[in-house]
């Protein structure tokens, strides 16, 4: 216990880590966005990340679509299923003044994804292999998987993108409004609907990003979407809820958190220790490690 | 109808279903498998009804406390580890020993509070969904990580290895279905229910009003794992091998919710009607389209939500409680 | 009543136990500036919030320019010629000066006079252009509202609602405020004002309506009504 590895184990774990997280991180900016306009934490999140990872890899068998190259795809679908799902499933309930109702849609479209997904794929592992799948670039001094520093590039590049998007335009600076006072929002008249529907269609396109980068690096199942909702849940929590950025830098955190906890204790326990600095989190910083302060419309 | 009609209706249902289990050839009927799963559901339902129904929190987790029940009424019963002359001590009551149930709520509730208090305080209430589903997946890692004590992967089998009838299990059930739903009828018209419905409707205003609203949602919570604990136990006694993936199975909480929220969210009766419809339809499911019928849980949920948001038993506007 | 700007009639609002509307009816003239005025828990704010949406009537009827308001969704009336600040302003207090602005004229037919309504905000509040890009949040009390006010006119609407603007403010802010609500009335803005601060209110309304328990209680010109022997008595010698 008490040997310190060398630092190029350190360099190594960490940098591994950070790819990682960065995937977590991206689906906890869509969270993040979601529960911004709608107060809901959109638990299918993962789910649907795995049926874009499946997308991806139908395109890349059945066309010889490349993976990265399908992001092109991935992305636009997912912003037009995104408003499609927000239009047939949400609209109704985000009316209604019991989010509950909104929860419980959440957890149906997450099961129904699930099984969808096993009836026509099947249970089993899936996975997409590439030319590059195992090849490897020199990150600072340290030899790293290819397909992760692209995942994290994805990761960085949507990430940026929504906050561009948030920060530079007037239809962004209104999602924002609505997310801090959805009725003073409306009073400049900003239609709910039409926020609710841009949150839910840029979370969806990044769910899409994110299954790129998943497709890529993990073998994946159609259950593995629940641990993944799991882990941007954490990072959410990490960054504090409502802050897009912070919601990234937390999913690199916990990738961190992982990567430590597997080389230093064991790799059974990443996800009983990651739910567990969650609750820490949650008990003693629950506004988030970055400290903006939480506040409710 | 009135609520009155309503209450008579129920107890001659309750007889009914009593003595059911004395006619001649009924123990060992399909129908008699299938009531005593719909009593187990309808506990799960009644447990679920409680913290989200009547508490308003809606809890993805509790399965974990099924399961948390479960093993522990397993390792209880198999005793052949740690207790010792403690265990030796005690009386074995094999089957339905009270005192071995209600340890294996207490745990569930247990648990309830330790994770209840950060996921309920007042900021936090967002995260309350997605954290009690979390902590079933992190209870099945630590259990599967238990060593001999929980039996890892492979999970606790109980000592004893059959029963002639499932008599027993059938009137337990039935006891603790009807138990459960008198228990929380009088729990909603006491101090303690009015406080928690004024939690749900206004958390503010109720604690303007004094009312301590932390404790109540984590009582509420602690009281429907307590519940979902005992539901567990009751199921050891039926399937006597408590192993990681089948007690923590999501569908212990997913159905349960589903039938509660069919039957009606905070009525007394709904989640018992909805375990009776869902639990038949699912059935069939399993019967007649063997590879879709989970799928058909998912959409059960959306539906219902969509078009059904107050259950059934709210459709004409009124509210049973 | 064919050139009335807003009209309101037999209006019934519930809306918990205080707050509630019985068969009020009010209007507004174009150029005018009306006040509401009565106790706290009359309805005054209920009655704002049933003219932008905000809550639903349960029976009676609102019309802008002929057009009926009841049962359209708060961002509708909005495009339609409706800015209403409400009480406690509804800043968006972590974004900033500017933005706030911007989302002011955030409806199409707002958005390509964005440039000149911002320079007309500023003129009439320099102190904004200061502070542009501070969050709202970080302003004073007195600059928050001016802020609120300015995001409002930023649509340039048929009629402006302020509720409650003196809220808060020390005397001085709330001398300045009632000075701007002059000003704007002499651009052409049509303002309807829920006051606590019935003397100020009266002082520079065309028109007055008070409010009593849900209830309209008097009408009448600015003038008459702070003439009002009953007024006097019942609101102003608590103010004096």
């Amino acid at each position: 216990m008490l040997n310190i590895p060398p630092p190029e184990i350190l360099l190594q774990l960490s940098i591994n880590g950070a790819l990682g997280g960065a995937m977590y991180g991206v689906a906890a900016v869509g969270l993040s966005l979601i529960f911004g306009t709608m107060r809901l934490i959109f638990l299918a999140q993962g789910a649907m990340i795995i049926l874009a990872a499946y997308f991806v890899r139908a395109l890349f068998y059945g066309l010889g679509i490349d993976p990265f190259l399908s992001l092109l795809i991935v992305v636009p679908v997912g912003l037009g299923v995104g408003w499609l799902i927000y239009q047939g499933l949400f609209r109704r309930a985000a009316a209604e003044e019991d989010r509950n109702i909104s929860l419980l849609i959440a957890v149906g479209l997450m099961f129904l994804v699930q099984n969808l997904m096993t009836v026509v794929w099947g249970g089993n592992t899936a996975a997409v292999v590439t030319t590059y799948t195992a090849s490897g670039i020199e990150l600072l001094g340290v030899r790293t998987s290819f397909t992760r520093s692209m995942g994290f590039l994805i990761a960085l590049a949507g990430t940026g993108l929504v906050v561009l998007f948030l920060r530079g335009t007037l239809v962004g600076k209104a999602v924002r409004a609505a997310s801090e006072d959805m009725e003073a929002a409306t009073l400049m008249g900003i239609s709910p609907h039409r926020v609710n529907a841009i949150a839910f269609a840029i979370g969806i396109s990044l769910a899409g990003a994110a299954g790129v980068a998943v497709a890529t690096t993990f073998p994946f199942n159609p259950f593995a979407g629940f641990i993944f909702s799991l882990k941007a849940l954490v990072a959410l929590a990490l960054g504090g809820i409502g802050n897009v950025a912070g919601a990234l830098a937390g999913g690199i955190i916990l990738g961190l958190i992982e990567a430590y906890v597997q080389y230093f204790i064991s790799g059974g326990w990443t996800n009983a220790i990651a739910y567990g600095v969650f609750l820490a989190v949650l008990m003693f910083k629950p506004e988030g490690l970055f400290s903006r302060p939480y506040k409710k419309a | 109808m009135s609520a009155r009609m309503l209450n008579w209706i129920a107890a001659l249902g309750v007889a009914a279903l009593a003595l059911a289990a004395f006619l001649p050839g009924a123990v060992d009927s399909y129908a008699f498998s299938f009531l005593f799963f719909v009593f187990l559901y309808a506990i799960m339902a009644q447990a679920w009804n409680l913290v989200a129904g009547f508490g308003g929190q809606v809890s993805l987790g509790n399965h974990a406390f099924f399961g948390l029940g479960a093993y522990t009424t397993a390792i209880l019963w198999s005793g052949n580890y740690l207790w010792g002359s403690l265990y030796d001590a005690y009386p074995r009551i094999y089957y339905f020993d009270p005192v071995t149930m209600a340890l294996g709520g207490l745990v569930a509730a247990l648990a309830a509070v330790i994770i209840g208090l950060p996921l309920l305080s007042k900021l936090r209430g967002d995260y309350f969904a997605l954290g009690t589903l979390g902590f079933g997946e992190i209870v099945k890692v630590v259990l599967i990580n238990g060593g001999d004590f929980t039996g890892g992967a492979f999970g606790v089998v109980a000592p004893a290895g059959t029963f002639d009838t499932l008599l027993p299990h059938y009137l337990v059930g039935l006891g603790l279905m009807v138990g459960v739903a008198l228990a929380l009828r009088l729990l909603m018209r006491s101090r303690y229910g009015l406080a928690l419905i004024a939690v749900r409707d206004d958390e503010m205003a109720a604690s303007a009003n004094g009312i301590d609203t932390l404790k109540v949602k984590v009582a509420a919570f602690a009281g429907s794992a307590f519940i979902a604990g005992v539901a567990g136990s009751l199921y050891t006694y039926y399937i006597f091998h408590v192993g990681p993936d089948s007690v923590f199975d999501l569908n212990w909480m997913l159905l349960p919710l589903m039938m509660t929220v069919v039957g009606g969210t905070g009525t007394l009766f709904g989640p018992i009607l909805g375990a009776f419809v869902m639990y038949a339809v699912f059935d069939l499911a399993r019967i007649a389209v063997p590879d879709y019928h989970p799928v058909i849980s998912g959409l059960t949920i959306i539906l219902a939500m969509l078009f059904l948001p107050k259950g059934l038993m709210r459709v004409r506007g009124r509210r049973v409680a | 009543m064919a050139n009335r700007l807003l009209e309101v009639s037999d209006l019934d609002v519930a809306y918990g136990d205080v707050g509630a509307l019985w068969g009020v009816s009010i209007h507004v003239d174009p150029g005018t500036i009306v006040a509401i005025v009565g106790a706290n828990g009359a309805g005054k704010t209920t009655l704002m919030k049933a003219i932008s949406g905000l809550v639903r009537p349960k029976r009676g009827e609102i019309r802008l320019g002929g057009a009926s308001l009841v049962g359209r969704a708060p961002e509708e009336i909005a495009r339609m010629g409706i800015a209403h600040v409400p009480e406690g302003r509804g800043l968006f207090r972590q974004m900033t000066v500017l933005e706030n602005l911007e989302l002011g004229a955030f409806q199409p037919k707002a958005r390509p006079r964005l440039q000149q309504s911002l320079e007309k905000a500023y003129a009439l509040f320099p102190r904004l252009r200061e502070r542009a890009h501070q969050k709202a949040g970080s302003l004073s009390g007195g600059e928050q509202q001016m802020l609120a006010i300015a995001r409002a006119t930023m649509s340039d609407p048929a009629l402006l609602i302020l509720d409650e603007p003196s809220l808060g403010l020390s005397p001085l802010v709330v001398q300045q405020m009632f000075a701007l609500i002059q000003t704007l009335h002499g651009q052409g803005v049509t303002i309807l004002l829920v006051e606590q601060n019935i003397h100020q209110a009266l002082k520079v309304a065309d028109h007055g309506f008070v409010l009593k328990t849900g209830e309209l209680a008097m009408q009448g010109s600015g003038a008459e009504l702070l003439a009002d022997p009953e007024i006097q008595k019942a609101y102003m010698g608590v103010l004096e």
